[in-house]
């Protein structure tokens, strides 16, 4: 379902942001050899796995692992810098809900909005549009601009309008803690219920105990490496061991 | 090959293109009172205060033709080559939260930004058709080649937007350089003046520049009342085509990298 090859990504921390006209005459006046290096960053190196369809892949490792950037190489969002992603089925990458909404927009415009950012169809969105609005709870809001909402209600939308597809590939980073308790809930038995139906999933959490009630397989990421890839209560448990120590 | 999948793609995308422009819209004019009717009335204000201006302080006149109708003709077209030029430099840039979760071809900012300005740029044909009117210069048949220039001007800024965004991501300074461009280039397109009033050996090198000989395709028609030299026909579409290929080609060889820049 998926292959991932060799996958390597590469930031040039040293360019970023700062890159000017300034910076360039005053590299252009500086002699070639006390230019200073761009510094580099591997963000992902050398990373080889393979998930089968109806797998559930838990991604671990520390803040800056690279885990959001695996997910977005996979997503298509990035091209690796060498290396390649194969990826057979049509993906739903929920990698940080409600990126495509318009805050002036009321919520009944950023469905359509953010939907069609997803790159469901127009027919798709007016068939979904009751149940989305269902299971955000929102419907008293439909007609108020997002820009009046509290985060946890933008998320509760962003996390329905996301979800009311049948992907065959579904991409989660760290989107199920968001909004109230009863909503937590509600979007982890959505997940759930996403999974049981035969999706193959690719999973980021902090939570361990989520990984472990949802993933079998795990791979540990640390400084963009593949650490271990396994079996997810035993890799789960040798990462909680690392890091509490 | 190249062109089929361009036409799949937008088949594809053209839901989400549509959505961005309304979303344009939507945001534009909910919160002002007039909403749509400033898209109307803001060249003709622009108009009068330059009528203003230019004709009684500076003035400037075009013999044989309407002074109002000929600044505005200008204006109109300048005007959108200007704001489509500007939104789509920044739509890339602006998008990059965007652009950085969730895969979207990138190309669709800058083409729904020159396609909103467009939209706009078809309202204020409504004034410009009242001051045809009443200055008395009416319409003529040959009005009906007038969408080959707007083809051409939309081609134009299209490609401008496609190599401004491009090169806004690596060099953010072009914000500033490309404002004080466009100051300049306003002054060096004749939109207020008429070209023949510039010295005979200066006029080549205006002619160099595309908005030219897009205006002058217009104001040929709905001033004049005649087809414009088959050598005008032939410069719009060549200069339009061309800088539409480079700025595609720009676009799509550093693509790729935009995330680097984010
Ligand atoms: N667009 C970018 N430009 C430069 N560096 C980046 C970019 N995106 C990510 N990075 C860097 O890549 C590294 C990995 O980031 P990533 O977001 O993948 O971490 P993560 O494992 O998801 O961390 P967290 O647990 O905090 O979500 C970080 O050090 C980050 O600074
Ligand atoms: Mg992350």
């Amino acid at each position: 379902m998926i292959k991932v090859n060799n996958v390597s990504m590469k930031f040039n921390l040293g360019i970023e942001k700062n890159f000017s006209l300034k910076l360039f005459f005053i590299n252009m006046f500086k002699s070639k050899k006390n230019k200073p290096k761009k510094e580099e960053f591997w963000a992902l190196k050398d990373v080889n796995f393979e998930v089968k369809k109806g797998e559930v892949i838990g991604f671990i490792g520390s803040n800056g692992a690279g885990k959001s950037t695996m997910l977005k190489v996979i997503a298509g969002v990035m091209k690796p810098t060498t290396g390649s992603v194969e990826v057979y089925g049509n993906i739903c990458p929920m990698i940080e809900l409600g990126a495509g909404f318009d805050m002036e927009l009321t919520a009944r415009e950023n469905i359509f909005l953010n939907g069609a950012v997803l790159g469901y169809s127009k027919q798709f969105i007016e068939e979904k549009f009751e149940e989305i609005v269902e299971f955000s709870e929102l419907r008293e809001f439909l007609d108020v601009p997002v820009r009046n909402f509290s985060s946890g209600m933008t998320a509760r939308l962003a996390f329905s309008i996301a979800t009311v597809v049948d992907p065959e590939i579904l991409i989660v980073d760290e989107i199920l803690s968001v909004g109230d308790i009863a909503f937590q809930q509600k979007s982890e038995a959505k997940m759930k219920s996403l999974i049981g139906g035969g999706t193959t999933v690719l999973f980021v959490s902090h939570s361990i105990d989520q990984i472990k009630s949802i993933c079998n397989k795990v791979v540990w990421l640390e400084h963009g490496k593949v650490k271990k890839i396994g079996e997810a209560k035993e890799i789960c448990d040798e990462y909680y061991n690392t890091q509490v120590s | 090959m190249f062109l089929k999948n361009v036409t799949t793609n937008l088949k594809k995308y053209s839901f989400l293109l549509r959505q961005l422009v309304s979303r344009d819209f939507k945001v534009k004019y909910k919160r002002s009172i007039l909403g749509v009717v400033w898209s109307l009335l803001y060249p003709l204000l622009t108009m009068a205060v330059m009528a203003i201006v230019f004709s009684n302080v500076f003035k400037f006149s075009t013999p044989g033709v309407s002074y109002l109708a000929y600044l505005l003709s200008g204006l109109i077209m300048f005007n959108y080559y200007s704001e489509a030029s500007n939104l789509s430099m920044s739509s890339v840039v602006a998008n990059f939260p965007l652009i950085n979760k969730i895969y979207i071809p990138k190309y669709i900012f800058p083409l729904s930004k020159c396609l909103f300005v467009g939209i706009n740029f078809l309202l204020t044909l409504i004034p410009f058709y009242i001051v045809l009117f009443a200055t008395g210069t009416g319409v003529n048949i040959y009005h009906i080649f007038l969408p080959y220039a707007f083809l051409c001007l939309f081609m134009f800024t299209l490609g401008m937007g496609f190599i401004l965004s491009a090169v806004s991501v690596f060099l953010r300074d072009m914000f500033y350089i490309y404002g004080i461009v466009l100051t300049l280039w306003t002054y060096l397109t004749p939109v207020m003046y008429d070209i023949n009033v510039i010295s005979k050996s200066l006029q080549p090198f205006l002619k160099l520049n595309p908005m030219y000989h897009y205006i002058n395709f217009v104001r040929e028609i709905t001033l004049y009342g005649r087809i414009p030299q088959p050598f005008t026909w032939a410069t719009c579409i060549v200069s339009s085509v061309v800088v539409l290929i480079i700025g595609v080609v720009v676009f799509r060889k550093t693509q790729n990298k935009f995330i680097y820049y984010v």
